[in-house]
């Protein structure tokens, strides 16, 4: 603070006459604050820069290259892109699973956040129980909930099919069978909605009751309340659910590396997802180049995605405050 | 501002690299106090068990040498390879490292390895299997030093061979045989099954090996030729489908379902007569089988004199490519792999080593049920044949399992899964 009066004060005495050091000045103070500035934020600029950036650049530079980590760096122009779509099958393979992943898995448990914590949005004795109870999955993480999601989808012993044939259906064999291991995959994710429940359940609370009462004066139903008022006065965090959710999903591989047999991605390559595919490139086969020109196509797909979910949110959602 | 700001960054980059690199080099002491080089050796051989024995065979070492000191440092399985990996392209990799046997090749192409003929004579080779010590040659030059292995045998339940009526000092010796012999050893009850007499998927088996078997011991790619698609490897799926079919679905999915969770093995529960497993696979029978009568025998042969074939896998010591000390570190490695650590790493274990004077004195020193599954591993050995990562075809499995898949659960014919594994595994071949 003292350094800043001195300034402002020599500035004042400056003033006649000498314009040059003064801009000078004022410079030096600026650039100063920038300093100071940059400094603050430089643990996270070194961090971008040498950890993330540097990465980045250097994998979009291997992917023209056959890099295999140790020994070998040549550059290939596009070969790595023409092999995706001419000689690895598994390529294609990959895709379409993540891409079937991301089409169910996102409006379902999208859809099932949102029924959730409109649920638990009610006064209801005991609601506070039932909110821990529903957001509990969401903090049970990783490798142990995929041990127990194997065992409750276990053909003939797991309890989701025991639960099956109390009523009458015989269930499948999830991870056994090739058809059925993609859903088994989305079912488990529906159990944890909790962290999306979460978000809504905030957003929720924050619409405005005087909203209600007036639809209750028109005579709105609950279902007209519900589309007319909650789901537009909720649709910034749908929209940003949807838009984190989709990216999240296209990155899918823990699932898959730790509940099929040595990481394949079996029974029948069913849950070769795209991450999987790739990690086995790098680092089965080391591939490293051909792996990165993978990656950058991810980003590309990702990104189209991305900037057509922006362009069709400006549709529906809705900002108050006409932001 | 522009040029304050690319001052900045450019300042707090090399002050950050400057540190990084006097950081690196520094972390890692060279010396000990007394002067002794510090070779570095990584493992996964952190549990309870095994973590005591690898260190116990190093303070033996560190005891017996003036110059050296081997220093354990263990990283979890699957991690070991990553780190391994980026330290080498660092080029500040440890000094020796266990790795998988089957990928030693594989390892040596991308220059990941160091390559050890210059601190080995001829005749070091000697000490080891033959079949182990071909698996860490690349182009003519040892890579690696073979460590330790495994093989599969048929274990099968003696009481219950006694109960159908068989001989239970005459196990099954041809594919005829194990399948006469499981019909008599099946117990049903109605629909279901108490007991199946055997599976020929269930254990540490799989369809490749019994493919292999079939095709005289040739295996999915042999000298880089292929031979996926062969009348015998056909033959060999249409068998396995054959057990699926007098088994049911449901039987074997049920069965697979009780003991995929490892709680307790179906062969020592008495579920399951006869079964495939490797030699270690006896200390759960010792140790939980409340005095199983067992018996241990070659797996059986597609047809008489067709060959008892087994597969197996194994682990390595090698120097990552880049290490600082690599004479020190082969010294270490001699020393791993030498008879004394071998024969104490086996007795302890009970693991199949590679150091073949080293595995006829455990077989020696051992007693009764131990020394006599102990000496059948180490016989069966000799028909144990181990399937390296091919260098021309590094991905073929991720080609072939899923045809494989698809033909086991019915959803295509043999002839034409097989055919359409071996025209993908065909497209993959690298220059």
């Amino acid at each position: 603070m003292k350094s800043y009066d001195t300034t402002i004060a020599r500035r004042g005495a400056g003033l006649a006459g000498k314009k040059e050091k003064t801009s000078r000045r004022r410079m030096s103070r600026q650039t100063r604050e920038n300093i100071f500035g940059y400094l603050f934020i430089s643990p996270w600029i070194i961090g971008f820069l040498g950890l993330t950036f540097g990465p980045l650049l250097f994998s979009l530079f291997a992917s023209f290259t056959d890099y295999n980590i140790t020994s070998r760096m040549n550059f290939i122009g596009l070969d790595n892109f023409k092999r995706m779509f001419t000689i690895d099958d598994l390529f294609k393979t990959s895709l379409w699973n993540t891409l079937y992943y991301v089409l169910f898995s996102v409006p379902l448990t999208t859809a099932g956040a949102i029924f959730l914590s409109v649920l638990l949005n009610q006064k209801v004795r005991g609601m506070k129980f039932f909110r821990t109870l529903y957001y509990l999955p969401a903090i049970l993480s990783g490798v142990a909930v995929y041990f127990l999601w194997m065992q409750l989808l276990s053909p003939s012993t797991g309890l989701v099919n025991t639960f099956l044939a109390w009523i009458g259906i015989e269930g499948p064999a999830w991870l056994f069978d090739p058809e059925w291991t993609k859903p088994a995959l989305i079912l488990m994710k529906m159990w944890s909605v909790g962290g999306g429940m979460l978000l809504y359940l905030a957003s929720l609370q924050g619409v405005s009751a005087s909203l209600y009462e007036a639809a209750d004066l028109d005579g709105a139903g609950v279902m007209k309340k519900f589309f007319y008022i909650t789901l537009p006065m909720i649709s910034p965090i749908i929209f940003f659910d949807v838009l984190t959710s989709t990216i999240g999903a296209f990155q899918i591989f823990q699932e898959a590396y730790v509940m099929t047999e040595n990481g394949s991605g079996g029974p029948g390559n069913s849950l070769l997802f795209y991450n999987l595919h790739m990690w086995n490139n790098a680092f089965e086969v080391f591939d490293m180049g051909y792996a990165s020109a993978m990656a950058w196509l991810l980003f590309i797909v990702v990104m189209v995605l991305t900037i057509i979910n922006m362009k069709l949110g400006k549709k529906w959602v809705h900002y108050e405050g006409g932001g | 501002m522009k040029k304050g700001l690319i001052f900045i960054i450019s300042a707090i980059l090399l002050i950050g690299t400057l540190a990084g690199c006097s950081g690196g080099e520094s972390v890692q002491a060279e010396k000990t106090k007394d002067g002794k080089v510090i070779v570095d050796f990584w493992s996964f051989w952190g549990s309870e068990t095994r973590r005591p024995i690898i260190e116990k065979i190093i303070e033996d070492f560190n005891n017996s040498q003036d110059e050296v000191f081997v220093k354990h440092t263990y990283l979890p399985w699957g991690d070991i390879w990553t780190k391994n990996l980026a330290s080498v392209a660092a080029g500040n990799p440890a000094d020796v490292i266990i790795n998988d046997i089957n990928s030693v090749a594989q390892r040596a192409e991308n220059a990941q390895s160091e390559d050890l003929s210059k601190y080995i004579d001829e005749s070091f080779k000697d000490q080891f299997y033959p079949h182990l010590w071909e698996t860490v040659m690349y182009g003519d030059k040892p890579y690696a030093v073979p460590f330790n292995t495994d093989t599969r045998l048929l274990f099968y339940n003696k009481d219950a061979f006694k109960e159908a009526g068989l001989d239970p000092e005459k196990p099954p010796a041809t594919w005829a045989e194990l399948e006469e012999y499981a019909a008599k050893l099946d117990i049903k009850d109605g629909d279901r099954y108490e007991r199946v007499g055997f599976y020929p998927l269930w254990g540490s088996i799989g369809a490749a090996s019994w493919m292999t078997s079939a095709d005289g011991g040739k295996g999915f790619i042999q000298d880089g030729e292929l031979y996926i698609n062969t009348p015998k490897k056909q033959e060999a799926l249409r068998w396995l489908l054959g057990w699926k079919e007098r088994l049911g679905e449901k039987t074997v999915q049920s069965f697979e379902a009780e003991f995929g969770s490892e709680q307790s093995n179906p062969f020592i529960a008495g579920k399951v007569a006869m079964w495939v497993d490797i030699g270690t696979f006896y200390t759960q029978i010792r140790d939980y089988g409340e005095d199983m009568n067992f018996g241990v025998a070659p797996i059986p042969a597609y047809e008489k004199g067709s060959g008892n074939w087994s597969d197996g896998g194994g682990f390595v010591a090698e120097i990552p490519k880049g290490a600082k000390h690599p004479e020190e570190a082969m010294k270490f490695i001699k020393y791993l792999t030498g008879q004394e650590a071998q024969k104490y790493w086996a007795m302890k274990n009970y693991d199949n080593v590679a150091n073949k004077e080293a595995a006829e004195a455990v077989v020696n020193d051992l007693k009764g049920d131990d020394k006599y599954v102990y000496e059948a591993s180490v016989k069966n050995l000799d028909q144990t044949q181990l399937f390296p990562v091919p260098v021309k075809y590094p991905d073929y499995q991720s080609r072939i399992n899923p045809h494989i898949d698809s033909v086991l659960l019915g959803k295509t014919k043999p002839e034409k899964g097989l055919a359409e594994a071996e025209k993908d595994v065909e497209k993959l071949k690298r220059k």
